[in-house]
């Protein structure tokens, strides 16, 4: 490349930063004033107060319960997402009779927003009239109506449960990515040697999709630790708070109880874990690029 | 047919059985209470004495659903556009240029993918009420539009990537400048990319709740999926036949859209991943 076209790219990518910037930069900065003042209900910031919306949140046991249940949100989902993820991506790998349909029955929860996935499952987890409840009766599995959504021991794993559901076709596209850049002839090579299926799995498969897993397994992390409508359209965290993670409790704390200063640590404090994630992400794909 | 190839098909779909359960689960679900007369609602049976098709018609009526309507695809197409228009130069600089500050912005981008709205959602209010735009949905808009440009520039200069440099080339060569190869070269060749990109980007823009719900505040504003939130939440009595037919129409054309383009998406995103 020349140098006379050195300025071309800046102009190229002058516009996308400046609108990209708008909405991450300004944000931030007014995040960091109203956690760091105390601010009153009309959203107006007063004195300077350091880190007292921080302690005040320390202070919450709200707010330490929703943390330890977005770790559980997180990981359940996640966790969960991947385990299952990986064989049905063997399985849709495979040459088998009606692939394409199964390719779609599989992704076809992606393309629902989550907003309505969450208000249909919380119509057909009603206590009474719902359709999960007399489809396990005709199927014999209970023999009375459970209330799910009324207490946290049926609602919050019933919303991992779907959660996962929902994470699975982004999971399984990336996992058929990495499977499609599998080489045939390692296969073939194998078989000679005599390795069965599972030795195939375990010494060809699994370390050849590992960095696919890995970056499954940093996005869906960022996603799933962010995701905020299931929760909210199914139970708003609630019964009592008991179904609260750090995206719903900062919105009620933010948007309900009208206290912008304390929602604003909580940003604050999520920012910080998304950056962790982001750094691991950046290290994951740097060591990929250093090794292609 | 061959016998073992029959034999794995009928593996295949046995292991694929559950997941697929849970996954028309909900849309089988969502048909059958759409077209449940009003009276049978709220008896868990499978199967209506009769379809009422007329749900539709009075669910139209009933949740304002041409209105919201008529906003989503205001703001999908707008933010899709939007989108797009910055992405494209951005890609093709990221995939064509070697220049200082690459990396950098390419961090940046993922940055900005990171800090979802919610985690900014505080701020985003601070700043349309600062701007004047709360309840504005071409406010709405730009806000989709900058939030789907990381998305974007990743999938687009992984196709991009793929453009062999060859062809550009052959045209300066032939005495076309940069622009002219640029608009009659390459960006034909990358047509297919921006159409899967921009599918991509409506459908998020279509199914965005977060940041819908907090800066649309009237019912002339909403769109589809806080029209249909705003149905159930906070009620006592919801009608449950208006909203699964309210979220089928809101859902199944997309899911069709989708379903027929999948194969594309899964290309782009594998490709994506391998970048």
């Amino acid at each position: 490349m020349t140098s006379k076209r050195v300025v071309a790219p800046y102009v190229l990518i002058l516009p996308s930063f400046v609108l990209a910037a708008l909405i991450v930069i300004w944000p931030v900065n007014e995040l960091a004033q109203l956690a760091s003042h105390s601010v009153n209900r009309f959203g107006q910031l007063r004195d300077f107060v350091g880190m007292a919306n921080f302690r005040a949140l320390l202070d919450d046991p709200n707010f330490i319960d929703a943390l330890w249940r977005t770790g559980i949100w997180t990981i359940g989902v996640v966790g969960g997402a991947i385990l299952c993820s990986v064989p049905v991506a063997l399985v849709l790998n495979e040459d088998f009779y009606g692939r394409d349909l199964a390719r779609v029955l599989v992704m076809l929860p992606w393309a629902v927003s989550l907003t309505m996935t969450a208000i249909v499952w919380r119509w057909a987890l009603s206590g009474e009239s719902g359709m999960l409840n007399s489809a396990l009766m005709d199927f014999g599995i209970i023999d009375e109506n459970i209330q799910w959504l009324a207490e946290a021991r049926t609602a919050f794993p019933m919303q991992i449960l779907i959660g996962i559901l929902v994470t699975i076709p982004f999971t399984v596209t990336i996992i058929l990515g990495g499977l499609a850049s599998i080489p045939d002839d390692l296969y073939e090579a194998a078989a000679l040697e005599g390795a069965g299926r599972w030795e195939q799995f375990r010494y060809i498969t699994l370390p050849l999709i590992a960095p696919f897993l890995n970056i499954a397994l940093v996005l869906n992390t960022i996603y799933v630790f962010n995701s905020f409508p299931i929760i909210w359209a199914m139970t708003q965290g609630g019964p009592a708070n008991s179904t609260d993670i750090l995206v719903t409790y900062l919105y009620k704390v933010g948007f309900r109880l009208g206290k912008l200063g304390e929602a604003s640590a909580v940003s604050l404090v999520m920012f910080g874990i998304l950056l962790v994630f982001t750094l691991i992400y950046v290290r994951l794909t740097a060591s990929r690029g250093a090794k292609a | 047919m061959n016998s073992a190839k029959l034999r794995r098909s009928l593996v295949c779909w046995l292991i694929l059985s559950p997941i697929v359960v849970a996954a028309l689960f909900p849309f089988a679900v969502m048909v059958i209470t759409a077209l449940k007369p009003s009276t049978e609602v709220l008896t868990p049976t499978w199967w209506p004495s009769r379809l009422a098709w007329e749900n539709f018609r009075t669910m139209w009526a009933a949740t304002n659903f041409g209105n919201a309507l008529r906003n989503s695809l205001y703001v999908s197409v707008l933010a899709t556009l939007g989108s797009l228009i910055v992405s494209i130069p951005a890609a093709y600089a990221l995939t064509r240029f070697d220049f200082k500050g690459r990396e950098f912005y390419r961090q940046f981008l993922l940055v900005t993918q990171m800090l979802s709205p919610i985690v900014l959602v505080v701020g985003l209010f601070r700043l349309m009420v600062a701007l004047g735009v709360i309840d504005n949905i071409n406010a709405v808009t730009v806000v989709y539009a900058a939030f789907n440009i990381a998305f974007s520039v990743w999938m687009l200069q992984s196709y991009f990537a793929t453009i062999p440099v060859d062809l550009e080339e052959a045209a300066w060569m032939e005495g076309a400048g940069r622009a002219k190869t640029l608009v009659k070269v390459f960006l034909p060749l990358a047509v297919p990319a921006m159409v899967v990109t921009a599918i991509f980007t409506f459908i998020n823009a279509w199914n965005e709740f977060v940041i819908a719900l907090t800066l649309l505040r009237s019912q002339d504003s909403y769109t589809l999926p806080i029209q249909i939130f705003s149905l159930v939440s906070g009620r006592y009595t919801v009608e449950w036949h208006h909203v699964m037919a309210a979220t089928f129409a809101a859902t199944i054309p997309v899911a069709i859209a989708f379903a027929w383009l999948q194969r594309f998406l899964v290309r782009g995103l594998a490709l994506g991943a391998v970048k």
